[in-house]
């Protein structure tokens, strides 16, 4: 299982069913943060973590609906920018990679209306998964 | 129980020009008073404000240097990120290293021969140990919406995506109670950061990456929009001209040993200093030609002036800076306090 990767696809159902069936009835899932990937590989012990929490928020009688965000774990990304020209016939004729450093705010700014004492952070420390 | 004074200079709109997040500065000296270690006194502050902030905390008695490599009198020593009074625990804290610099390493970083020359009792500050910060690329420090980033020179609000450059005078000058210019940051002052000095922990740009009298920017003509229309707080011109002819006084030369920011290579020609123009390079050249600072004009020949008429009249004589004010610090910045 720790060596094994998820589809991204099959994440999102995850998480959607996690949140439809672990509560007394059905909750919707925002997933945001995931928008331009149009394939990945997740980590699937991970996966099946995520899976659990949102299961255990579903399961709250307070939890109407719920919110999953995936950010970067450090907040300054270099990025690799790849530009094509395409052609008429839609092939790329000319590209040129280049680089984007992007600062991005860390997970406080989406915790803004959460009371840190109710914020369970699982995380392992930074170079540990 | 014992309070921890601090400045700030609070987020929102401060004579038409916006202050993207709270901008706090706190005396090392209060700090100590107050029994507290750096982080700890970040701590106290941070949960004082219910808003984005970006905390420096600020040794009078060391030295720095600035950007184009003039040592100054006080440095950043920690810097800080806060969000509604919590400060991430993996990056929103970040310390600058004392530096025990020998005789070597002054050859290969030779604009410190003025901190030996000058200040050879006080600690040397720049920027933090680059094998050691988490963040990879910049030194800065994040906590939310709150980003402290260039050693605490340059804050953002990365939600609102608005910005302040603070070069390191301006804040020293906030913390002696002297006056600050406030304005946009301009295309002279675009061009002149980039102008930057060999540092192996330098405070923007580490490990020696760029050879003094070459642009670390690298952008020709569109340097001078890099932080055009983006505010800045930063010295009096008079307190700038002093410290670049000091610099040169001790034997710096401009394009060689210190930066050929349009400011320096400015004071240089009024006082008749050499100017190593063979060691500007032509991407140097072209930024600086996009904002006046000709191959032409700066081989014309300037009056002399003395280091007195230079510092009367740096207002007049030294560019940088676009629609300023100059204020009494006092009446930008608030005198708070925290539990400590």
């Amino acid at each position: 299982m720790k060596l094994l990767h998820t589809k991204l696809p099959e994440f999102i159902k995850k998480m959607q069913v996690a949140a439809a069936e672990k509560g007394k009835k059905p909750k919707e899932i925002k997933i945001m943060g995931l928008e331009n990937l149009r394939s990945a590989k997740m980590q699937s012990l991970r996966t099946g973590r995520i899976e659990h929490a949102v299961g255990e928020l579903a399961a709250l009688d307070n939890v109407e609906n719920l919110e999953l965000i995936v950010i970067p774990r450090v907040p300054e990304t270099m990025q690799t920018v790849i530009v094509k020209g395409m052609n008429k016939d839609g092939k790329c004729d000319k590209a040129v990679l280049e680089i984007v450093n992007i600062l991005h705010p860390t997970e406080e700014a989406y915790l803004l209306d959460c009371d840190p004492e109710n914020i369970d952070d699982r995380r392992p420390i930074i170079g540990n998964h | 129980m014992a309070k921890l004074k601090y400045r700030m200079i609070p987020e929102g709109m401060l004579n038409g020009k916006l202050i993207p997040l709270n901008i706090v500065l706190i005396d090392y000296k209060d700090v100590k008073d107050c029994g507290l270690e750096p982080k700890a006194a970040f701590e106290a502050i941070a949960k004082t404000i219910d808003a984005p902030a970006g905390l420096n905390i600020i040794d009078l008695d060391a030295v720095t240097t600035t950007s184009d490599g003039i040592v100054v009198e006080g440095a950043i020593i920690r810097m800080a990120a806060s969000d509604r009074g919590r400060i991430n625990k993996d990056f929103g804290y970040l310390e600058m290293i004392p530096l025990n610099y020998t005789d070597e390493d002054i050859k290969r970083e030779p604009h410190l021969k003025v901190w030996k020359d000058k200040y050879p009792k006080r600690t040397l500050y720049m920027g933090p140990d680059y094998r050691k910060k988490k963040i990879p690329v910049h030194n800065v420090v994040i906590t939310g919406r709150a980003a402290n980033n260039n050693s605490a020179t340059e804050m953002m609000n990365i939600v609102t995506m608005e910005e302040i450059l603070l070069p390191i005078l301006g804040q020293l000058e906030i913390m002696k109670d002297g006056k600050v210019l406030l304005g946009n940051t301009g295309e002279i002052i675009s061009v002149g950061i980039g102008m930057v000095v060999p540092e192996e922990y330098g405070r923007i740009v580490p490990k020696r990456q760029y050879m003094c009298g070459d642009t670390a920017h690298g952008s020709g003509e569109y340097a001078k929009t890099l932080k055009k229309h983006i505010p800045i707080i930063c010295v009096e011109k008079p307190v700038l001209a002093r410290y670049i002819i000091q610099a040169l006084e001790c034997g710096m030369v401009p394009g060689r040993t210190i930066g050929g920011s349009p400011a320096v290579l400015t004071v240089a020609k009024y006082l008749h200093k050499k100017i190593d123009f063979d060691n500007i390079t032509k991407k140097a050249y072209e930024e600086l030609a996009s904002v006046g600072f000709t191959k032409e004009y700066l081989h014309k020949d300037f009056p002399l002036l003395t280091a007195e008429e230079i510092i009367k009249r740096a207002d007049e004589l030294i560019p940088g800076c676009e629609d300023y004010k100059i204020y009494d610090s006092k009446d930008i910045v608030k005198i708070k306090y925290a539990e400590c």
